[in-house]
């Protein structure tokens, strides 16, 4: 009996402890990662880029030592990323990149695909230091300034962001460099500047197609502000043809739709967007396209939609961003407007965060507080529609008739139709007055 | 309310995450093994969805067999999709799912479209995700009726170009040998956790060829890291089969389990708390031989099992009619209730009789079967009826050992089921999977009928030696000591299953 009893336990306990040590060097840890991170896996959009990442994860796995091969993976993921919108992939680069820091302290390409990496991920401040470290260890190479500028401009710093974007032209006018005047040309008001810096941009030509894609995108951006609606398209057609499936410029496309008074159209467009990519951004902008059209049942799935989504990102950590900001103030909370909106300037003082937090503080209390930030997002003289719009319904909303005309005029000059909503509300306000 | 719900998932993702500490700190406890078997079977759907929330995740797996090809298709939807979906009935979001895979699963063979057909509904489920919100799985199997086919193509193209894990993998077929284009494996645990490595991509396969022959359920396919071909064999795509190779790509979890639920049913037949232990030696030892031994054995296995199908059945057969996600939830709680009012049951016996225990000639087990005792309730008349009440209704052990006596006894000491034997069922029917579910039982039960039969056989062997045995020293109190040890640790997974329970209803 007792043999048989310790033979019994003895068997059973052996076969505890290999299950509890399988359990235990089971599959915790990618979940705890997942936790943390928002992981996306994209099977979509995959042209030379991806084959990129192939050749280059065949190179590192025959010389896994090479912190240079590590940086190029990196580089090339976090190119992946931007063009499938896959977060897996940020993760996959971050990996690489560490790896090659590990490896070499002092590698440049490392800290510039960091800092490109956190501005991904909307820590500029952090991405402004590896910039600024990349640029200290190898000031001759141009890609860490293109860090620099970027983190500069989203922390409102466009003295500092000019500068370096000026040495950058010096050093190599490419299509990232060109882009940046653009967009800093832009947020100063100057739109033809804008335009002759995309048609440069274009002219030098990109590594990857998204490349090009993205400034014939904003090219289209910009010729549909002007009312061009026939060149717009075309832009956005041609960035399609690039990169096909370019979720960017198929929202140009239907935002020209919208433009045009063609809603029906621009939803059907928008919901085969979401469906497949939804960004908060563009749920908005479908959900708001959908209330501009009388569908405000709908537009009211579609703002729930944007909740859940703001939800599964707090928990993930963001809790500061601006069109979410601008979001609830517009359709849902505002004082969770306020919120985000504070907490996107405190991250991010830059004229975007000033005008979401002017338009919050508008919605949720004090106008003139609001007037007063509305005016902090215009002080580069940017002609940005939503920026004077939201300035012209503070002033509208703190009895600064005046202002507030003349502001919302100008909101509709710069851009009749930039937000099938809001056009109609700026209007009705205008008449008002 | 959302928030309140939130802390309540991380806290239970937090306790999963520290369980195998706390298992190896306990493993001595005989009824930790249950633990242990939930810990691997539980519902992995409390995490954050590994892929991100809006993916929209498949894997096809083919098989070929000589008069059919299956495809077993399964889609795991994001939390984001799922929310999209808010508000439609199950039953009609699983139609639209199936539509959607039988437009976009394009099945040529030999050259030539086949037409794919759904050989059952299929099943769905929303296992919780994050955030509060729930996500979609959904597990079909389709089929085409194809003699002979020698070159399949199966091209993946559901769900357009929505972001998401894309796979497609070979399974053996019947009474054929396949090679394969595409690997056989595949390292999600069917769409069940997504690996981020460095070194590979997301799976993105679309199209699979298989070139197809006569011969004996041989698959031949490329290994998973390109290291040239692997050959597998007999390797079935459903039912018991179809989960060996679920579990076998798990890393051998599977042999780990059975092995565990054998030792847990070869130790738990000494548990005091269900008595089998002290019928099946009541029995031999009065009268039995060896042969008894062994006949009291099966027929305990056979009777345990049948009483714990009979519930899994029952639960199967609810699935069709309820929506398994609707079900699973309230097992839940019935089984962590269960669990609990046994766990109670068990100590409240333990307390009344455990001054007892402490007197050097106890009845607790040994008392039982010493021969000549030919009462069945053997120690009542010296202690009352302290054990009466704890569930051994099985006492009414016949006299003298007639086979139906016999075959009686085994019956009603099996036909109970243990309520942890149910846990384990109700814990892989909470995981979907049923099917492992029951095999568990299966080898549980061979486990309790092996400590039975081998009981019997030490007595009958005992008593040819010595006339009579008793349990003396240090076995006799392990043997005192172990049923308020399980009783208390019965309570305790009690209160653990029902506090997970709880979330998934309110």
């Amino acid at each position: 009996m007792r043999p048989l009893l310790i033979v019994c336990g003895s068997a059973f306990a052996v076969s505890l402890a290999v299950l509890a040590l399988t359990v235990a060097s089971g599959p915790q840890r990618p979940e705890a990662e997942a936790m943390s991170l928002r992981v996306t896996a994209a099977a979509a959009g995959r042209g030379s880029t991806d084959q990129r990442v192939a050749r280059l994860q065949t190179a590192v796995r025959a010389q896994p030592a090479d912190a240079e091969g590590l940086v190029a993976l990196g580089s090339a993921l976090l190119q992946r990323a931007r063009e499938t919108g896959d977060a897996s992939d940020y993760l996959r680069a971050e990996r690489a990149i560490d790896d090659a820091l590990a490896r070499d302290r002092s590698n440049a390409g490392a800290y510039t695909a960091r800092g490109a990496l956190r501005l991904a991920r909307h820590d500029f401040r952090g991405a402004l230091r590896d910039g600024l470290r990349a640029r200290r260890l190898a000031p001759e190479v141009v890609k860490s300034f293109g860090v620099v500028v970027d983190a500069n401009v989203e922390l409102g710093r466009y003295e500092a962001a000019g500068q370096a974007l000026q040495r950058m032209i010096d050093l190599k006018p490419n299509l990232d460099a060109y882009a940046r005047v653009s967009y800093v040309r832009e947020l100063h008001g100057d739109r033809p500047g804008a335009r002759q810096a995309l048609a440069l941009a274009l002219a030098a030509g990109g590594e990857a197609p998204e490349n090009v894609a993205y400034v014939q995108t904003l090219q289209g951006n910009l010729e549909l502000a002007r009312g061009r609606q026939a060149v717009a398209r075309r832009a956005y057609r041609a960035a399609l043809v690039r990169a096909p499936r370019y979720v960017p410029a198929r929202v140009g496309l239907a935002r020209t739709d919208a433009a045009a008074g063609r809603l029906r159209e621009a939803i059907a467009r928008l919901r085969s967007i979401v469906a497949r990519l939804p960004l908060p951004g563009y749920v908005v902008l479908l959900g708001e396209t959908e209330l501009a059209a009388g569908r405000s049942v709908a537009a009211r799935r579609t703002f729930d939609l944007v909740r859940v989504q703001q939800r599964l990102l707090a928990r993930a950590g963001f809790n500061s961003d601006v069109e979410l900001a601008i979001f609830e103030a517009d359709h849902g909370d505002r004082n969770r407007g306020l919120a985000l909106a504070r907490a996107a300037w405190r991250s991010a003082p830059s004229v975007r965060s000033a005008d979401a937090l002017g338009w919050a503080l508008t919605r949720a209390g004090p106008p003139r507080q609001g007037l007063a930030w509305g005016r902090r997002a215009l002080r580069l003289g940017s002609r940005d529609a939503s920026f004077l719009y939201h300035a012209g319904m503070s002033a509208r909303a703190a009895g600064e008739r005046r202002l507030s005309a003349s502001l919302l005029r100008r909101a509709l000059r710069a851009d009749p139709h930039f937000s099938a909503l809001h056009v109609g509300r700026a209007r009705r306000a205008l008449n008002a007055l | 309310m959302n928030d309140r719900r939130r802390q309540t998932l991380m806290r239970i993702v937090g306790d999963r995450s520290r369980s195998p500490a706390r298992m190896r700190r306990a493993a001595c406890g005989a009824t930790l093994a249950v633990a242990l078997l939930l810990a691997l079977l539980a519902p992995a759907g409390a995490q954050a969805h590994p892929l991100g929330n809006f993916t929209v995740n498949r894997l096809s797996i083919v098989s070929v067999s000589t008069d059919r090809v299956d495809v077993r298709w399964i889609l795991d939807q994001a939390e984001i999709p799922t929310f999209q979906e808010r508000g439609r009935r199950a039953a009609d979001i699983l139609a639209a799912k199936r539509d959607e895979a039988l437009r976009g699963l394009r099945l040529h063979i030999d050259d030539k479209l086949a037409a794919l057909r759904p050989t059952s509904p299929g099943r769905i489920s929303f296992p919780a995700g994050q955030g509060g919100l729930r996500t979609t799985r959904v597990d079909l199997v389709l089929t085409a009726r194809v003699r002979d086919a020698s070159r399949v193509t199966l091209r993946d193209t559901t769900f357009g170009d929505r972001l998401g894990w894309r796979s497609i993998i070979a399974a053996a077929g019947d009474g054929t040998a396949t090679r394969s284009s595409l690997p056989a494996t595949e390292p999600t645990r069917r769409l069940r956790s997504y690996p981020v490595t460095l070194l590979d991509s997301p799976a993105d396969q679309r199209v699979i060829t298989l070139t197809v022959g006569p011969g004996d359920n041989r698959l031949v396919a490329p290994r998973a890291d390109g290291s040239g071909l692997m050959s597998t064999g007999n390797r079935v795509n459903d039912g018991f089969a179809g989960l060996f190779g679920d579990a076998a790509a798990g890393e051998g979890t599977l042999i780990l389990l059975l092995l565990a639920a054998f030792g847990w049913g070869a130790l738990h037949a000494l548990s005091p708390g269900h008595g089998k232990a002290m019928v099946a030696t009541y029995l031999v030892g009065a009268r039995g031989t060896a042969r008894h031994a062994v006949m009291l054995g099966a027929t305990v296995t056979v009777t345990h099992t049948i009483g714990v199908f009979a519930l899994g059945i029952v639960t199967l057969a609810l699935s069709q009619y309820l929506l398994p996600e609707d079900l699973y939830p309230w097992l839940n709680l019935i089984a962590g209730l269960l669990v609990l009012l046994v766990g109670a049951i068990v100590l409240r016996a333990r307390i009344r009789t455990s001054p007892h225990h402490h007197h050097g000639h106890d009845h607790s087990q040994g008392d039982d079967h010493s021969p000549g005792h030919d009462h069945s309730h053997g120690d009542d008349h010296s202690h009352g009826h302290d054990h009466q009440d704890s569930g051994r209704h099985h006492h009414h052990a016949p006299q003298s050992l007639r086979p139906r006596a016999l075959l009686a006894a085994g019956a009603a000491a099996g036909l109970i089921p243990c309520p942890s034997a149910l846990v384990v069922l109700l814990g892989a029917i909470a995981q979907h999977e049923i099917a492992l579910g029951l095999l568990l039982i299966i080898v549980f039960s061979l486990g309790l009928a092996a400590t039975l039969t081998a009981l019997g056989i030490a007595v009958v062997c005992a008593r040819g030696l010595s006339g009579r045995w008793r349990p003396t020293g240090r076995a006799a109190h392990a043997i005192a000591a172990a049923p308020a040890i399980s009783a208390v640790l019965i309570v305790a997974l009690g209160c653990l299953l029902t506090a997970r329970a709880v979330p998934a209803i309110i």
